[in-house]
């Protein structure tokens, strides 16, 4: 399925709003953890990455965020976008002192930058956004006083303000209980509505049967890539335990090219070599 | 009435006799605002050893600049900032863009540069003590010197009241502060930078002991008291403002050497808060009662 | 006719050869006795004596800080060659007795001070020294070179020293330390002099630096100093206080820098009394060859110079 997939794509122009992989290829010292990956993300899509360990889901997902230089292949669409991320493990220092409204109001870095005024309004929208993810009352707590759930949900309030128009979560629900995986996934649904486009990496396929419309098999390619109930099969899922084996060391260079695809030379889009080296 | 006369003339007597003793209260004056701030986020960050590290990381400087012109003071500390200035952006980058860390980046830049320095000295024979000389002491602050330590706390409060949201993002968060600003390097390299400037100029006026000691001690002991940012950075200077005042006063009165008097003034200060501020020990033990809820 | 040139030939040869057996034996013992002066003004004192039979090498040089002193390798060398070491002592080289096992000297030592009844170590009370180097004086002050007349003692045991060393130029040796004596001895009268005009009231110094106590004792010149003896010692809040309510209430005019100690606060107390620091004595070193004070004589004249002028209020 994902080759003609492939083949489709590299020679339909592409069109604006959502995010196009072309052969994309991330690797770790030579081993590709992504393999010639390509597909397409719909504008507005919620999307659930799944895939045995070591499939290259983080890695995708650092790769969309600009954190990871391509060996080769390219992303479009990312050109312009403001991307909201959220780690599998925060590199949060907990014991820094600062209540949760702060560390909340970070979100709206993109309006406020570095020496904008906090005016009512972000303070309310901030409180707002509180609000939704069930953390009212708990804006002056200092941050070392919040459950792993409350966190997370903290987190989820700085991803609201951010106002991104694609959100990239890793493994969200990881730590946290069932009422608050069920009132994040409202907010994640809610931002569906929104016109935003989720990409979430997840492990519970209960889940993602129950609440995303769209998922990526993956397992260094794409294995399977659409509409979840087709993707989310036995015999999908024997394929990628297959596909995925731990890297080689002996393995020879790979001599696939993509037709249409660039070059190594003309990799990484302006935007990930610049985020990849700050 | 004669006692609380007598306490006055204890308290601001020498203050008011002794023009040194005036420099000297000036200087922790502005000492205390400058580099107390900066030693909360040094604690924040984890780097408290720093500043020991950093006195050792600067003798080739102050090694080259008295090649260049002598025991002359101003070389010497100009030499010291440029060498300082290296070592922390030096073991910055390091620490930003390989697997090793702040600490051990740093580690391995001060030996480097203290090794030269000493190499340095050893090679031109001479035998004067060159870190004693110049690191200067609290009761001897000329103009120049309280001139350097005033331009260095206007630099570090304008420069603290810029960086600071994103410094706090930085120690918070910096994987977040990379992806929306790209302010993340000026805010490490800035915060590194005047950490040195901080250090060298309490070096020049102050001395090794009182210039590390009064950047680390008064944010460890406001940790015990207070929890908010901005509380811990108003605190801090407070205390090593009184501390240091308190120390000046008892080393007049005791006849001690002023500098010890005065870290040693901050360290009860630190004792005395992990025992009894609510924060410290105290928070290990089990209270008599809770709340409902 | 030929008989009459071999006897004019003989007779010149005659005479020629007593005159050459001087020059025959010192060709043999041409090459100069090889002597370590621990530092530069007992360098000096051992050249004045030994003259041109003695090659002496100085640890601690012109400027540099006797109290701090680290020997290198190649010192350490010297120290191991040589056939004669002076030393100061009254402990002063606290580093002296580590150099000399790493450099396994066993030659002769030479401890000038001895013969000299030491001043105990001035202090003003309670004071305390910093972080020391690992040397103590041991309560005893070692600066006796600070009085001509114990450079006198120094003097005739540097020749007795060199005189056990190298026996077959002793003579030379007695004959130098007895002519710099008598130098000595004029400059000590010199220096009485110096002060005669000046009544004993008036004689107060103040330096940074308590090395003049030998001076004091010996010219009756009262110094007040804001620190101990050795280069670190921190000033105390109350010293300087003392030090500068001294001043005013005597109306000292005499403050003076070392040229190895901190400066700073001698120009605090100056700025703080009214007077200006005038210029520089030396205590533990000579200047080096171009400046004031490169021979202990020029440096015990350059001193006093420097201090009568002073207090003089020129």
């Amino acid at each position: 399925m994902s080759e003609s997939f492939a083949s489709t794509l590299s020679s339909t122009p592409f069109a604006g709003g959502g995010i196009a992989l072309h052969s994309v290829t991330v690797t770790y010292q030579r081993h590709p953890a992504l393999h010639h990956l390509s597909g397409c993300f719909e504008p507005g899509s919620m999307t659930a990455v799944v895939g045995p360990n070591g499939a290259g889901k983080t890695t995708l997902l650092r790769a969309l965020a600009g954190d990871l230089l391509l060996q080769s292949g390219r992303i479009d669409g990312l050109a312009g976008q403001r991307m909201a991320w959220l780690p599998q493990h925060s590199e949060i220092d907990r014991s820094f002192p600062i209540s949760v409204r702060e560390m909340v109001m970070h979100g709206l870095w993109h309006q406020l930058g570095a020496w904008g005024w906090r005016r009512a309004a972000h303070r309310a929208a901030c409180d707002q956004a509180l609000a939704a993810v069930g953390l009212t009352g708990m804006e002056q707590r200092p941050i070392d006083t919040l459950s792993g759930g409350q966190m997370q949900r903290a987190l989820f309030a700085r991803l609201i303000l951010e106002d991104a128009a694609v959100i990239l979560l890793d493994e969200p629900f990881a730590a946290v209980d069932e009422p608050t995986s069920a009132d994040l996934l409202r907010l994640i649904a809610q931002w569906q509505r929104e016109g935003k486009t989720v990409i979430a990496v997840l492990h519970d396929l209960r889940l993602v049967r129950e609440h995303f419309p769209q998922t990526l098999l993956l397992a260094r390619k794409a294995v399977a890539w659409g509409p979840t109930a087709q993707v989310l099969t036995e015999a999908n899922w024997l394929r990628a335990k297959h596909m995925r084996e731990p890297f080689d060391e002996h393995a020879p260079l790979c001599e696939h090219t993509e037709p249409n695809a660039r070059t190594a030379s003309q990799t990484a889009p302006a935007h990930s070599v610049k985020r990849a080296l700050a | 009435m004669t006692a609380l006369s007598g306490l006055f003339q204890a308290v601001a007597g020498p203050f008011i006799e002794f023009d040194f003793m005036r420099r000297a209260l000036l200087g922790c004056l502005l000492l205390s605002i400058s580099a107390a701030p900066v030693g909360v986020f040094l604690m924040l960050r984890r780097m408290s050893l720093t500043g020991d590290a950093m006195a050792h990381a600067i003798l080739p400087g102050a090694a080259i600049g008295y090649l260049a012109a002598g025991l002359s003071l101003t070389a010497m500390t100009i030499g010291g900032v440029i060498a300082g200035l290296g070592v922390a952006m030096g073991s910055g980058l390091v620490a930003r863009h390989t697997v090793l860390r702040e600490d051990t980046s740093l580690a391995a830049f001060y030996l480097l540069s203290l090794a030269l320095g000493v190499l340095i000295v050893s090679v031109r024979g001479n035998s004067v003590d060159l870190l004693h000389v110049l690191f200067g002491t609290v009761l001897a602050l000329d103009d120049a010197a309280l001139s350097l330590l005033a331009g260095i706390a206007v630099t570090t409060l304008v420069a603290g009241a810029l960086l600071f949201r994103p410094l706090v993002l930085e120690c918070l968060d910096p994987g977040f502060l990379r992806r929306v600003s790209a302010l993340s390097p000026l805010a490490h390299y800035g915060f590194l930078g005047l950490l040195v400037i901080n250090l060298v100029a309490g070096f020049h006026a102050l001395g090794t002991l009182m210039a590390v000691g009064i950047m680390v001690l008064p944010a460890a002991t406001a940790r015990f008291w207070v929890r908010s940012l901005t509380a811990l950075l108003m605190l801090a200077s407070a205390l090593a403002l009184l501390a240091s005042a308190s120390g000046l006063l008892i080393s007049y009165h005791a006849d001690w050497p002023t500098s010890p008097t005065i870290v040693l003034c901050l360290g009860v200060a630190y004792i005395v808060s992990m025992l009894l501020a609510p924060f410290g020990l105290r928070a290990q033990q089990r209270s008599s009662s809770h709340l409902q809820a | 006719m030929k008989p009459l040139h071999t006897r004019r030939h003989l007779l010149s040869l005659a005479l020629l050869l007593p005159l050459s057996l001087p020059a025959l034996a010192q060709s043999a013992a041409d090459k100069p006795l090889r002597a370590v002066a621990s530092f530069s003004i007992l360098g000096d004192l051992v050249r004045q004596v030994g003259g041109e039979h003695v090659a002496v090498d100085v640890l601690v040089g012109p400027g540099a800080d006797a109290h701090v002193f680290q020997p290198t390798p190649a010192q350490a060398r010297q120290v191991a060659q040589a056939q004669v070491l002076f030393s100061n002592g009254l402990g002063f080289e606290g580093w002296m007795s580590r150099l000399l096992k790493t450099a396994g000297y066993k030659g002769k030592q030479v401890v000038v001070s001895q013969g000299i009844a030491p001043l105990k170590e001035a202090g003003h009370g309670g004071h305390s020294h910093g972080h020391s180097h690992g040397h103590s004086h041991g309560g005893v002050d070692p600066h006796a070179w600070q009085n001509p007349r114990h450079v006198i003692t120094y003097v005739d045991n540097i020749a007795k020293g060199l005189c056990g060393a190298d026996a077959p130029r002793c003579e030379a040796y007695r004959r130098n330390a007895a002519a710099y004596t008598v130098q000595l001895q004029a400059l000590d009268a010199e220096i009485a002099n110096a002060w005669v005009a000046i009544p004993a009231v008036q004689r107060k110094v103040i330096t940074s630096h308590d090395a003049f106590g030998y001076y004091a004792k010996a010219y009756n010149v009262k110094f007040l100093a804001a620190q101990g003896m050795s280069t670190d010692s921190e000033a105390s809040a109350k010293g300087v206080g003392q030090l500068v309510r001294q001043i005013k209430k005597d109306n000292i005019k005499a403050l003076f820098v070392e040229s190895i100690s901190d400066p700073r606060l001698i120009e605090q107390i100056g700025r703080e009394t009214g007077v200006k620091p005038a210029g520089e004595l030396f205590s533990d070193s000579l200047s080096d060859a171009n400046g004031a004070a490169a021979t202990y004589l020029a440096m015990m004249r350059a001193n006093t110079a420097a201090l009568t002028k002073a207090i003089k209020g020129q």
